[in-house]
């Protein structure tokens, strides 16, 4: 699929929280700038020591307090600086993507991937298509309409 | 009962505690009891009133210890707490060689909210189950329900009536309530709501929370206790706002930290004073575990849950 290096600029604002690995993703996003590839602005990033480190909570917590929507990105299995810490995200990653639509809360809105520190170019599809993504499903109405997000 | 006291008097030399079922303040509400001297085996009991899972009581602080270790500590178990017992033998939160397991199969448990939303009880006389009626005798007559009206929830979609550990099992083995296929009628009755039905279905339940974490408490899982995120100040995940996202948040800590754990023995809904069917989410994310890992919690002693483990092979996952 060709990816637009731009992202229309209309519509609601949309705020993406993105959960960066330091050794890979974080430098891939880093190469994407670096080789001046177009990106979406509605993402916001948090770097982490490593996906193992990404507690499923962190995602549901933001999507509770009204994320419009949640990216984690690390390592490729068998890649992760820590030898192994991808292998227990990619398991607490796909169980908090079954259980949030279960609880009213959208999956779409919640995606995780992988992308290395050489790979800009995926990173820009990856991030452009997420964005694309949560803009057609607009802002995400939280638990609770009279709450923080009202 | 009688077959338990015997049992628990021949076993009494090797035993320092014992812990089990008493009765409670009348004759529908049963409690735990804690056996410490052999006069008070008579006390215990065994019927449908006997509703605590007791096997938080060997691993949450202040756990039930056996001063002389030459002795060992008596737990009765239903086939719910047995399974809870092996997930805190899994994860070595209790020794095994420690316990004298009396496994108790179970043909159900009574709910007695159900029960006293049938009709009002007054000095009750009796109360046992025959088949499949409980029967009560109150001060006036002597009343009829069939097992479907007074059941706890968890009792209907019970898979697992009988101990899957025990060193000493007391009475026959019973069939099971529900099968593997139907035990997740509940999840499927939200699952077939439309993503914002089941939100307004969760919205309207957990609208109810008084976040009194009474379903924490009870849990023989739920072992951080004092050190639980949901009230450290740091991390401060939650705070003394008593919004919805707040609520949804526990409840999602709550859960979360019990997937590929929680062997659905239904306490945390026991106890919740709001009603509010707390289980229903630990039994969608056992259901999500079953289906990604191919692991059910709670069986096998040796077994390691499934999210404290990885498995390079896996792709799909």
């Amino acid at each position: 699929m060709a990816v637009e290096n731009a992202v229309a600029e209309s519509g609601p604002t949309i705020r993406i929280v993105g959960f960066l690995c330091n050794w890979c993703s974080y430098g891939g996003a880093d190469t994407a700038g670096v080789c001046r590839f177009k990106q979406p602005t509605d993402l916001r990033i948090i770097r982490i020591p490593c996906t193992g480190r990404m507690d499923p909570l962190f995602a549901a917590k933001a999507l509770i307090n009204g994320a419009d929507g949640v990216l984690v990105s690390g390592c490729h299995p068998r890649d992760c600086h820590y030898a192994v810490g991808n292998f227990y995200a990619r398991r607490r990653l796909e169980v908090l993507k079954h259980f949030l639509p279960f609880m009213g809360i959208d999956e779409r809105r919640f995606h995780y991937t992988w992308v290395s520190a050489s790979e800009g170019q995926r990173w820009q599809e990856v991030v452009t298509r997420f964005s694309e993504e949560i803009h057609s499903l607009g802002p995400n109405p939280g638990v609770d309409s009279h709450g923080l997000k009202a | 009962m009688k077959e338990l006291r015997q049992a628990v008097e021949a076993q009494w030399p090797n035993l320092e505690v014992m812990i089990g079922w008493g009765w409670g303040f009348d004759l529908l509400h049963g409690r735990p009891l804690f056996v410490r001297k052999i006069e008070e085996v008579a006390g215990l009991v065994w019927n449908p009133f006997c509703v605590q899972n007791l096997t938080g009581y060997l691993a949450k602080i202040p756990a039930v210890q056996a001063e002389d270790k030459a002795k060992k500590i008596g737990v009765c178990v239903r086939g719910c707490d047995s399974r809870s017992l092996v997930a805190l033998i899994q994860e070595k939160l209790v020794s095994r060689e420690q316990l004298m397991v009396f496994g108790l199969p179970c043909q159900g448990t009574v709910d007695w909210r159900r029960l006293a939303a049938h009709s009002p009880l007054v000095g009750v006389k009796s109360a046992r189950i025959e088949g499949e009626r409980l029967l009560v005798e109150d001060s006036r007559t002597i009343r009829e329900f069939t097992l479907d009206q007074v059941l706890a929830r968890r009792c209907l979609r019970c898979t697992h009536p009988n101990p899957v550990v025990y060193d000493v099992l007391i009475g026959e083995q019973v069939a099971p309530r529900a099968t593997s296929l139907d035990r997740y009628r509940d999840v499927e009755r939200v699952e077939a709501l439309d993503v914002g039905g089941r939100l307004a279905f969760w919205r309207e339940a957990l609208d109810r929370c008084i976040r009194c974490y009474a379903c924490r408490n009870a849990c023989p899982l739920c072992i951080c206790q004092d050190r639980c995120i949901a009230e450290t100040r740091d991390p401060k995940w939650l705070s003394q706002y008593m919004g919805l996202p707040e609520k949804f948040l526990f409840h999602f800590i709550h859960a979360l930290h019990l997937a590929g754990r929680c062997t659905e023995c239904g306490e945390c809904e026991r106890v919740c004073p709001m009603e509010i069917p707390v289980t229903l989410m630990k039994e969608k994310l056992g259901r999500i575990v079953g289906d990604l890992m191919g692991y059910e919690a709670g069986l096998d002693p040796e077994a390691t849950p499934p999210l404290l483990t990885f498995n390079p092979a896996e792709t799909g996952v």
